[in-house]
């Protein structure tokens, strides 16, 4: 039996919450939280964490030093710092426009990195 | 390595090497002058209070007393000479606060001493017109002493101003030149510094808290140095027209100053607490802080912690610990010939005129020939300071280059122009476009201007950013580019 | 170069210069014009990579650079004036504006109404008096933020953060993906002063040490950062002897609040409430001088970026009634802080309309009611000082105030236990 400890960041409060995982990986217990939602968040969480990405990459424009970026959708929070890595070796050349795909599909996650921002020459 | 030679070598570009600096190029001969920092004024000089002639002095005035008499000497000299040097001289006056018939006693005794040989600064003042010329002043001071002639200056402007000065007038400077060994020839000094070596004929040591470290260079401990600690804190430019007069009282225990003053840029600046301290430790402890606003307070009811933007510990160096304030060092070694050492651990600035004419004269009668040069030029233009420029001057300044109208410090209002005029003039470090220029020295310290002077201290100095420093050497500000710490893990 | 007949002038383009801009427009403004000093549009958006933004507003989780685009855009669209790198140095309580920049040189602008959306800035270390010598190495988190993501530098690879305000969890969060050790975020009170999902996705994600009730005493290193000196502190927020730990840094962020940028409203003349730090301001965000309005972080610090758009928007829309002479509401009635509450905004408010109360509270408590006067009751699970509160109150509600002041308060309180 394992214990996970999840903060909830539904609302305020931020219960802290402790999971009780067997050896199946099955969620056996949850205390410590307050609410329905909050249970439900925690679960989730748990079971599928998952986070938004959001970086620079370098460009090849001078004076301009970098684009920010993000994936279009969230990413295990696992593959966070895999990605970042990732993201090192992008360069973004002009012009890019906001929402405009720089890497397709990163790390197989099905998530896509987009610039947020301009970049014109 | 560089090899050179010279007639005269300063070491020390603070307010005393400087002066003498600058006394010198009156005459011909070779005067070289090396600074271990990026730019002038960066040891006790910057952490001066910028008061030229406080009162304690002229009240207490001994004239068996050196440093009494090189104070009073250059009293009358400081005006002219920062006019010549187009650097600002605020009359502000001053008020020594009275606070019980125990110190109006003293007061009393003291200013009748000081009129008995011929000394007429201070007048008293009751506490009516206290109140009328210092409303926020504490209610507890019954009267005080004023005299109207105490004025403040910018000491590292002034500093600078005596440089570019000399500068103008043939003196060469080396920065970041640090002295590490002298030794001493038939009728020369070789000095060894981290950027070559210097022949000399006569050496001034001006070299601030470390003076007596670079007399021992050449065996020349002729006096022994303590190292005095005081705390200087910076108060929001907002309450800068609370206070209007140099405002000091009484210190409640020894080692505790309590001074308060509108500086030449419209903050106000106060001084407290003096410790013993070890050479060069300028940490400000939380109990240092604690006790100095606790001591302003006495002086300000009204200020809180928040008022405080800046604070920073400097150095004085004092000769006699015993005897206390009236001692220094301005003379030529009993030991070494043609070795001048000059250290003024209260106040420097106000006893730089003075100090330098009498170094010039221990020059003298160490050999030193003084032929006057015709091409001094006594008059030095300091550059341009945007945001004290009348509408139609500015407009002319962004006509003329384009970069005045760029503001990069929102805080004090300082241009781009400014900071490249500064760069031009020789700073190369953040700290020195913040004592040139003032940018970063404002309400948010820093915070937003930062990035753009680096951008521009590279630009104009052809570097790559991370190349720039916020004081020389490695206080690098920047230590990685983008990725780079990445790139290193993949 | 039209520059005359300005019925709005908007000071500042960040996320509260843009909205009040765009909704003078709309309201019937016909020449607004926008007064940046920065290259371009979005004041500080552009640097805050992260999401968060636009949750309320526009109901989708976008990064501080994609929302600044979406009033870009608009902004352009409307036919909006925009002065880029242009600096505002002065107002006058009679609302005349001098300006300058490097093309037109200085300029004296008469618009007929202001907008103060000239933000916040941070405390920054020489308010703070940290203890230690001055090495390079020391940054607030927002100027950090600024060379991590816009300039492209790096300050170091061994960071302490002190300040567990958001700015300074992103930071942790921000530098860790560029590949750099964030060694502890550093917290004076029991609990963070930012958002608790930043807690979560920028701290516990990265098992990053969050130290609460500890605080840095001390700065080591001559000519650049070395270590820093961090205490357990007591309730008085005074360090604990004995609880030293030197901590091996070349770098120390600073995140420990933010402050209303009023140098230019003071020059008008402007009243500022000490408790917020910025304009004393009515529900249209009108302050002390006449014509001049504010909005934003000008006001008071917000946490999140829509209410800063959703409150500039009011300043902007009766400015540009202001400017065509539509009058307005007098009546005042004063709101006071009551138990457990820092400040409120906007100060006072006329009985006659809806408004939305801002407040934020002193202390964090659990199981308390909230309370308008005799009007307005809610009961909430926790208040905390980094969590502002939002109240809507109708005018129906408002009439029944008989009074010309009302108190907010919290009330029935119960302490936090540390878990």
């Amino acid at each position: 039996m394992v214990e996970e400890k999840i903060v909830c960041i539904g609302c305020p409060l931020g219960c802290r919450t402790t999971l009780r995982i067997n050896e199946q990986h099955e969620v056996v217990e949850i205390t410590g939280y307050k609410c329905k939602e909050g249970r439900q968040y925690v679960l989730e969480e748990y079971r599928n964490p998952v986070r938004i990405l959001t970086s620079t990459i370098l460009t090849e424009k001078s004076g301009r030093p970098l684009l920010p970026v993000r994936t279009n959708r969230p990413i295990l929070k696992s593959k966070l710092k895999e990605a970042a890595l990732t993201l090192a070796r992008v360069k973004a050349r002009p012009p890019v426009k906001v929402g405009q795909v720089i890497l397709p599909n990163l790390l197989n996650t099905g998530a896509d990195i987009i610039a947020t921002d301009d970049l014109f020459d | 390595m560089a090899q050179m030679e010279t007639e005269v070598l300063i070491i020390g570009g603070g307010v005393l090497g400087a002066a003498v600096a600058r006394e010198l190029s009156r005459y011909k001969g070779d005067v070289i002058l090396v600074e271990k920092e990026a730019d002038f004024g960066w040891g006790s000089t910057k952490t001066n209070m910028c008061i030229v002639c406080q009162g304690g002095d002229t009240l207490e005035f001994r004239p068996e007393y050196h440093r009494s008499k090189l104070i009073w000497d250059s009293m009358p000299l400081m005006e002219p000479l920062c006019q010549e040097l187009d650097v600002v001289f605020k009359k502000v006056g001053e008020l020594a606060l009275i606070r019980t018939n125990e110190e109006l006693g003293k007061f009393q005794k003291l200013k009748s001493r000081a009129e008995k040989i011929g000394i007429k600064t201070h007048e008293f003042i009751n506490q009516e017109t206290l109140r009328r010329m210092e409303p926020h002043v504490t209610r507890e001071a019954i009267g005080a002493l004023h005299d109207p002639n105490i004025a403040v200056v910018d000491p590292v402007r002034l500093t600078i101003g005596l440089m570019e000065n000399a500068v103008q007038n043939g003196v060469k400077v080396m920065m970041e030149t640090e002295v590490l060994r002298i030794s001493r020839e038939a009728n020369q000094f070789e000095v060894e510094t981290n950027r070559g070596s210097v022949k000399c004929r006569f050496i001034v040591n001006a070299a601030g808290i470390l003076v007596d470290k670079i007399a021992r260079l050449v065996n020349s401990d002729d006096f022994v140095l303590y190292p005095i600690r005081g705390y200087v804190g910076i108060l929001d430019k907002n309450l800068g027209g609370f206070v209007k007069h140099e405002i000091h009282m009484r210190p409640d225990a020894p080692g505790q100053m309590n001074i308060l003053t509108p500086s030449v840029h419209g903050n106000l600046f106060f001084g407290t607490t003096m410790q013993p301290a070890l050479r060069g430790d300028c940490s400000v402890t939380g109990r240092i802080a604690e006790i100095g606003l606790q001591n302003v307070r006495k002086i300000l009811p009204d200020l809180s912690e928040k008022d405080i933007i800046h604070s920073f510990a400097g150095f004085l160096m004092f000769r006699n610990w015993e005897v206390g304030w009236h001692e220094c060092v301005v003379q030529a070694s009993q030991k070494v010939p043609r070795f001048i050492s000059i250290c003024i651990g209260y106040p420097g600035v106000s006893a730089a005129p003075a100090a330098a004419r009498e170094v010039t004269e221990l020059l003298r009668r160490e050999g030193l020939k003084l032929e006057t040069d015709e091409r001094f030029s006594p008059f030095r233009k300091a550059p341009p300071v945007f945001n004290e420029l009348p509408e139609e001057q500015q407009k002319e300044l962004i006509a003329k280059d384009s970069r005045y109208g760029h503001v990069v410090c929102r805080c004090e209002t300082v241009s781009e122009g400014e900071i490249i005029e500064a760069i031009r003039h020789g700073a190369t470090t953040l700290d020195g476009i913040k004592f040139r220029t003032r940018a970063g020295m404002g309400r948010c310290q820093g915070g937003f201007c930062t990035p753009r002077v680096v951008k521009i201290l590279a630009r104009e100095l052809g570097l790559s950013e991370e190349k720039i420093t916020k004081k020389g050497r490695e206080s690098r500000l920047l230590l990685y580019k983008s990725k780079e710490l990445l790139e290193a893990q993949i | 170069m039209k520059l005359s007949d300005i019925d709005v002038a908007v000071i500042g383009s960040g996320p509260a210069g843009m909205a009040a801009a765009i909704r003078a427009k709309e309201e019937g403004a016909e020449h607004v014009l926008i007064l940046e000093r920065q290259e371009q549009l979005g004041g500080l958006l552009h640097q805050c990579v992260h999401n968060g933004f636009g949750l309320f507003y526009f109901e989708q989780d976008l990064t501080g650079p994609e929302y600044g685009h979406r009033f870009a855009e608009k902004v352009k669209d409307l036919g909006i004036q925009v002065l880029l790198e242009t600096m505002v140095t002065q107002i006058s309580p009679d609302r005349q504006v001098t300006a300058v920049n490097n093309r037109e040189g200085v300029l004296r602008l008469k618009p007929k109404s202001i907008v103060l959306a000239m933000g916040c800035r941070e405390r920054s270390r020489g308010q703070l008096n940290v203890p230690g010598t001055r090495p390079a190495g020391i940054f607030t988190a927002g100027t950090a933020q600024r060379f991590v993501n816009v300039e492209g530098w790096i300050p170091g690879k061994k960071v302490v953060i002190l300040g567990s305000g958001d700015i300074g969890m992103i930071m942790a969060r921000r530098l860790t993906l560029e590949g750099v050790e964030v060694k502890a975020v550093v917290e004076i009170l029991p609990y963070i002063g930012g958002l608790t999902r930043n807690e979560v996705q920028c701290l516990h994600d990265f098992h990053i040490p969050l130290l609460l009730e500890h605080t840095v005493t001390q700065i080591h290193g001559q000519t650049r950062l070395e270590a820093v000196t961090i205490a357990k502190v007591n309730k008085d927020k005074k360090p604990v002897n004995g609880t030293e730990q030197m901590t091996e840094c070349d770098t120390l962020l600073l995140s420990v609040g933010l402050i209303p940028e009023n140098e230019l409203s003071r020059m008008a003349g402007v009243a500022l409430d000490p408790l917020t730090g910025g304009p004393v301001v009515n529900q249209w965000r009108e302050t002390t001088v006449s014509g001049i309005f504010a909005g934003g972080n000008v006001v008071h610090v917000h946490d999140l970026v829509d209410n800063v758009s959703w409150e500039a928007e009011i300043a902007g829309a009766w400015a540009a009634k202001f400017a065509r002479k539509e009058e307005m509401e007098k009546e005042k009635k004063i709101l006071k802080p009551g138990r457990n509450i820092r400040y409120i905004v906007p100060q006072s408010i006329s009985a006659q309309h809806d408004v939305t109360l801002y407040a934020r509270v002193k202390d964090m408590e659990e199981n308390v009611t909230l309370k308008v006067g005799d009007i307005f009751s809610e009961s909430l699970r926790v208040v905390k000082p980094g969590e502002m509160l939002k109240i809507d109150l109708s005018h129906s509600q408002l009439r029944q105030l008989k009074d010309d002041a009302v108190e907010l308060s919290i009330e029935g309180a119960k302490r936090r236990q540390n878990g």
